[in-house]
């Protein structure tokens, strides 16, 4: 046993998320910790790295109990962590990414030749290409990770924590990943992965941990298990598949048609031509970075387009106003709720308000009607169950997935014919997350048609009508609802072609 | 006239240049490790002010040299306390600290020398000792080119190269750009990013008490209500046209030198003197609009 | 804890949170002024109580005090609104001394009838300031040159533009004194007259007037909405539809206006021509934005603490008469509630005290 906690507690003021939490890793294993988001997995993992200390606990490391009170001390015990959102430095390269705090020099002055040399030696050793002297920046999703793996390495950590590795991966890289992780393995390192993805689960690990609120509810040898009996243990209750009846569609209420964007000389959007019906959810599948972004900036009026045209209900509205544009009919749930979707130091009011701000009863010549913004704020507030203490609390007071709540609420009461979803359920918990698919499809039952931008490849199998596949700024594909295939799907998201007969 | 007078417009240039280049040099460290310091104005007058303080009463050159140091330093590690550990709001903390030294060093001129004008030092050695260049000096044109420079004049061009080496081939360095690029990374590897980005500005800070001593112990020895008049600011502007790399500095400090020198070398003609004194201004913002204007045709170019 | 008791503490938090820094902040920096005043051989109590007398002791220093307040009311209204809407413009002292001077020409050469003047008067520091301070706007929207740049630098300008005119241009024909560089003293039917005789003058009561209004605008009208918001994220407000170009514009143009007309008052009301410096050397425009700050962007707030500012000046040349203490020691406390203002202070102490009281209890 190289690695054990016993009894770990952690509370967040009245949340408790680990409860007495116990677990152990063998030497030489795949270790995996699964759980719905919220079931206390990413609080363990903060934990054993040192991010966050437990209420009570122990902690033990070959035998020896130890106090974290920092990553580095993590690290010096011969820890590592791969995050899910990469800690590297954009503008730098490989190598000089992979030695920093480690740095090989000749007295005050970096040895940049004898980096390169070492950290070709490490990626040679663990066979994990890479190319020292690229920069961060222009490498791909997947090698980054390999970059960060590689830190790991270099830093000599025995036992390496993976935080929902694939979340960001194509298919092809998953696979390339796990085979990565049997060879670490191999050669004598001792492996966390935390994920919800169980079919990874069932490929790579020796033993599984399941997770749900806060506690450890079970612990399975990968071999005696399957993924529908860790899918019962890890929701506690059957899960059940969302049946959506098909719809006939009638009118075209969004479209592109040639869309094309250039910046900084870079083409993002090469032509796209897409359409949404009425009664229908189309959704945007994409390996994160290949367009997705600047598509729904440039329908929503954000980013001005270099060619092409965007229609909503008939009508152009391209390099129109956003103003125009959602007065055409179109509402938008942005894809980072912090950063586009709300303002954290305004109150709920405020934030509930917006995109109304110059309609009636809300505003009349100019003047606000205050109680009449927060009667409706109330009203959204009770409407999608957000917990909330008053309409006049700060936003930022809320949790990710009652903002996010919020911002679904403001954003479906306007009432549009036209919606835009971009990951509409990023980082919050499954309750909310099963709130808002239910009003999604109600929106689209009631006639709606939905655009779904999303990088969870299940929520958009599970949810949409017609998919399409992203690529490099084109649409490589499109699938039916009664024809869709992951294993086609993964293909056309990293470029590949299928043969359609 | 001739090519001697325009060897003492270089001369000019060089001398105008050297405080602004120093200034830059600081907000150069201070912008690569994300710490937005605009209290560089009232730093410069501040430290000013001690140099010729120094001066007046014991006559130590070299004393005079170090206290301005160490009061820029103490003035710097004010301001990225307060927004590094305290969270403070860069644009208010430095506006404190300038609003701060221009009435402190006022307060202090009419308490101890009972006067809001000027006060100077006169004599031999009054302020900080010429520099003749061995074989230079012999050489006309290049004599006048070179003429009444301090050893702070050269240090400030040598410190551009030597900052650059430092920031860009040693390890502190590295380390100090890293942490300007992504913080939590930095942190997440357990690098304390607080303590490293106080240290840096507050040693760096160390170079705008150089450029103080230039500014009333250089080549005039004389202390003036708002000595300073906006330099921190212009080197705030150099330092935003070459994004903190220091010999882009360099070069963007010479050209805010040359406008400085502009104003100086016209004041003998019809000009009036207050009109002289815009063109410096004026400048800055001309270079940073015809910069950006540049930088984003050059994006547009690459489109194509 | 019941929820009653919880709400209360919420609403004293809420009111420590708006005053006591303020308050802490202005002891604080009266504290280091005091050592000041006694390092320098004063008696602290002297020294302060000359001041206060000479801020708010009589009626002839408290209308003194009042007329200082009114320009740097009007700077903090002209702060208020450009930084809560995210644009942190500095470019109220140019503006008020291009307010200043073109006020005080028009006022003094424009050949009507004296009340027209006046209101002419207003109107050009109201225009020349708007047009100075989206000059810094367009700079910003087609160059993206900083405003703390292209601000700073106009004001420099400014200053030496208005000195070359009273110097060279418009010089006092008639001035006795040769040396003094000013513009001739406006006819008293064009100035902003005293409300009763030796009182303030009428410029104070604008001013107050103008800060109900931005009182209103902030708290009850669309604008309102939109310029917070955009100050708040401005990509939210983008995303919802505001347009941030034109609140841009709109914004700084109202900012300049209102501090050109400050920059009028001053001339109109108070010196009744334009004199070189008159504004770069009293620091009206810096003494509003540390008022502005100290009542974080509140418009009452603002001319409250404009008030105790100006006092603070007044009072200090006050001092400066009885004592041997300069009147700038009122720069340095300024510059060190400034300073102090420029962290949230209470709420760092009470996230220590919180940090504290769970590691002792965990």
């Amino acid at each position: 046993m190289i690695f054990e906690m016993k009894d770990i507690v952690k509370t967040y003021g009245p949340v408790v998320a680990n409860n007495n939490v116990s677990l152990h890793l063998n030497r030489g294993e795949i270790l995996a910790i699964v759980g719905e988001n919220g079931a206390g997995k990413s609080t363990i993992m903060k934990i054993l790295y040192g991010l966050v200390r437990p209420d009570s606990g122990e902690i033990y490391v070959n035998g020896k109990k130890m106090r974290f009170r920092t990553p580095s001390d993590a690290m010096a015990a011969g820890i590592g962590m791969v995050q899910q959102h990469f800690m590297l430095f954009e503008e730098m390269t490989v190598a000089e990414n992979i030695v920093f705090k480690n740095e090989i020099h000749r007295g005050p002055f970096m040895d940049m030749n004898k980096t390169v040399e070492t950290v070709r030696a490490l990626s040679d050793k663990y066979q994990l290409k890479i190319d020292p002297t690229a920069r961060i920046s222009e490498c791909p999703v997947g090698l980054r990770q390999r970059v960060e793996i590689l830190k790991i390495l270099y830093q000599n950590a025995e036992i390496i924590i993976f935080d929902e590795p694939s979340a960001v991966l194509t298919p092809l890289e998953v696979d390339a990943l796990l085979e990565t992780m049997r060879q670490l393995a191999a050669a004598g390192k001792s492996i966390v992965v935390i994920t919800h993805k169980l079919q990874e689960v069932m490929a790579v690990s020796d033993r599984v941990y399941v997770m749900r609120q806060g506690e450890v509810v079970a612990e399975r040898k990968t071999a005696d298990t399957n993924i529908e009996e860790l899918a019962f243990l890890m929701v506690g209750r059957q899960i059940v598949n969302r049946v959506i009846q098909p719809v006939h569609a009638e009118k075209t209420l969004l479209e592109t048609k040639d869309l094309r964007l250039t910046e900084d000389g870079r083409e993002v959007l090469k032509g796209i031509d897409i359409h949404v019906d009425a009664g229908e959810i189309v959704g945007i599948a994409g390996v994160s970075g290949n367009g997705q972004s600047e598509l729904i900036n440039c329908i929503t009026g954000l980013t001005p387009v270099t060619g092409g045209q965007v229609l909503v209900q008939g009508q152009d509205v391209t390099n129109r106003s956003v103003r125009a544009i959602r007065d055409a009919g179109l509402a938008h749930i942005p894809e980072d709720r912090y950063v586009w979707g709300s303002a954290p130091e305004g109150t709920l009011e405020e934030n509930a308000l917006m995109g109304r701000q110059d309609s009636e009863p809300f505003s009349r010549r100019g003047l606000t009607n205050h109680g009449r913004i927060r009667e409706y704020a109330r009203k959204l507030i009770a409407d999608f169950a957000v917990k909330a203490s008053s309409p006049t609390q700060k936003m930022r007071e809320l949790s990710g997935g009652n903002a996010q709540k919020l911002i679904v609420a403001r954003e479906m009461s306007l009432d549009t014919p036209v919606l835009i979803c971009c990951e509409p359920t990023r980082g919050i918990d499954i309750g909310a997350m099963e709130a808002i698919h239910d009003r999604m499809v109600k929106k689209r039952d009631s006639g709606a048609a939905v655009l779904l931008v999303s990088s969870e490849l299940t929520e958009i199998m599970s949810l949409s009508d017609r998919i399409y596949v992203i690529y490099e700024g084109r649409i490589n594909g499109e699938f039916k609802r009664d024809s869709m295939d992951d294993k086609a799907l993964g293909l056309l998201m990293v470029g590949g072609a299928v043969n359609h007969e | 006239m001739g090519i001697e007078y325009l060897a003492s417009v270089f001369n000019t240039i060089l001398r105008q240049t050297a405080p602004i280049l120093l200034v830059a040099l600081c907000a150069g460290v201070c912008s690569k490790v994300k710490v937005f310091n605009i209290a560089l104005e009232g730093t410069l007058l501040t430290s000013a002010f001690f140099a010729f303080l120094t001066q007046y009463f014991l006559r130590n050159i070299l004393l005079s040299v170090l206290v301005a140091m160490g009061v820029a330093m103490l003035l710097t590690f004010i301001m990225s306390f307060f927004i590094v550990k305290l969270n403070g709001q860069p644009m208010i903390v430095g506006m404190a600290i300038n609003t701060f030294s221009l009435g402190f060093t006022t307060f202090m001129l009419s308490m101890i020398f009972d006067t809001k004008g000027t006060v100077t030092i006169t004599g031999e050695n009054a302020g900080l000792p010429k520099i003749a260049l061995p074989v230079i000096k012999d050489i006309p044109v290049l004599s006048t080119m070179f003429t009444n420079l301090t050893a702070i004049d050269y240090a400030a061009f040598l410190l551009a190269i030597v900052m650059y080496i430092i920031m860009y081939k040693t390890v502190i360095g590295f380390r100090l750009r890293a942490i300007g690029i992504n913080q939590s990374a930095a942190s997440s590897l357990g690098i304390n990013v607080a303590r490293n980005q106080i240290i840096a500005t507050t040693l760096s800070g160390a170079m705008i008490g150089l450029a103080g001593c230039l500014l009333s112990l250089g080549s005039v020895t004389l202390f003036i209500q708002n000595i300073s008049s906006a330099r921190g600011y212009v080197a705030l502007a150099a330092n935003n046209l070459c994004q903190g790399h220091p010999i882009g500095a360099l070069l963007s400090s010479l050209l805010f030198g040359f406008t400085q020198a502009l104003a100086r070398v016209l004041q003998n003609t019809a000009i009036k003197q207050q009109l002289l004194e815009c063109i410096p201004y004026i400048a800055t913002i001309a270079a940073m609009a015809v910069y950006n204007a540049i930088a984003r045709r050059r994006a547009k170019a690459a489109k194509l | 804890m019941n929820e009653e008791s919880r709400n209360w503490k919420k609403t004293l938090g809420a009111i420590a949170d708006s005053f006591g820094q303020p308050l802490v902040a202005v002891l604080i920096s009266l504290l280091l002024g005091a050592v000041v005043i006694m390092i320098c051989g004063e008696n602290v109590f002297t020294a302060y109580g000359a001041m206060i007398r000479g801020a708010f002791g009589n009626e002839f220093y408290l209308n003194d005090t009042l007329k200082r307040a009114t320009p740097i009311i009007m700077g903090g209204l002209a702060v208020c609104i450009a930084w809560r809407s995210g644009y942190e413009a500095m470019g109220g002292e140019g503006q008020m001394i291009l307010g200043a001077f073109c006020s005080a020409l028009v006022a003094y050469y424009l050949p009507l009838p004296g009340f027209v003047r006046l209101l002419l008067a207003m109107l050009a520091a109201v225009v020349v300031g708007a047009a100075y301070s989206a000059l810094s706007a367009w700079l910003y929207d087609k160059f993206e040159v900083t405003f703390i740049i292209s601000t700073l630098m106009l004001n420099y300008i400014a200053n030496y533009f208005a000195s070359y005119m009273t110097n060279f241009v418009v010089k006092d024909p008639e001035a006795l004194d040769i040396n003094a560089v000013q513009t001739g003293k406006i006819a008293a039917e064009a100035q902003l007259s005293a409300i009763t005789p030796g009182s303030v003058h009428w410029g104070f009561v604008l001013a107050l007037v103008a800060v109900l209004i931005a009182y209103f605008v902030f708290k009850k009208t669309t604008f309102g909405y939109k310029s917070r918001m955009g100050g708040l994220n401005a990509k939210f407000a983008l995303y919802g539809g505001i347009n941030a170009r034109r609140m841009l514009y709109i914004v700084l143009l109202i900012s300049g206006a209102l501090a050109g007309l400050g920059g009028a008052f001053e001339a109109l009301g108070s010196k009744y021509r334009y004199i070189d410096q008159m504004i770069f050397t009293t620091g009206y425009a810096w003494s509003g934005m540390v008022a502005a700050l100290l009542a974080n962007f509140n418009p009452i707030g603002t001319a409250v603490a404009s008030i105790l500012l100006a006092g603070l000046s007044t009072g200090g040349s006050a001092m400066q008469r009885s004592t041997i203490i300069p009147v700038e020691v009122c720069n340095m406390i300024e510059g060190i509630i400034t300073l102090l203002m420029s962290v949230k202070l209470l709420r760092i102490a009470q996230r220590n005290h919180k940090a504290r009281k769970v590691l002792r209890e965990g």
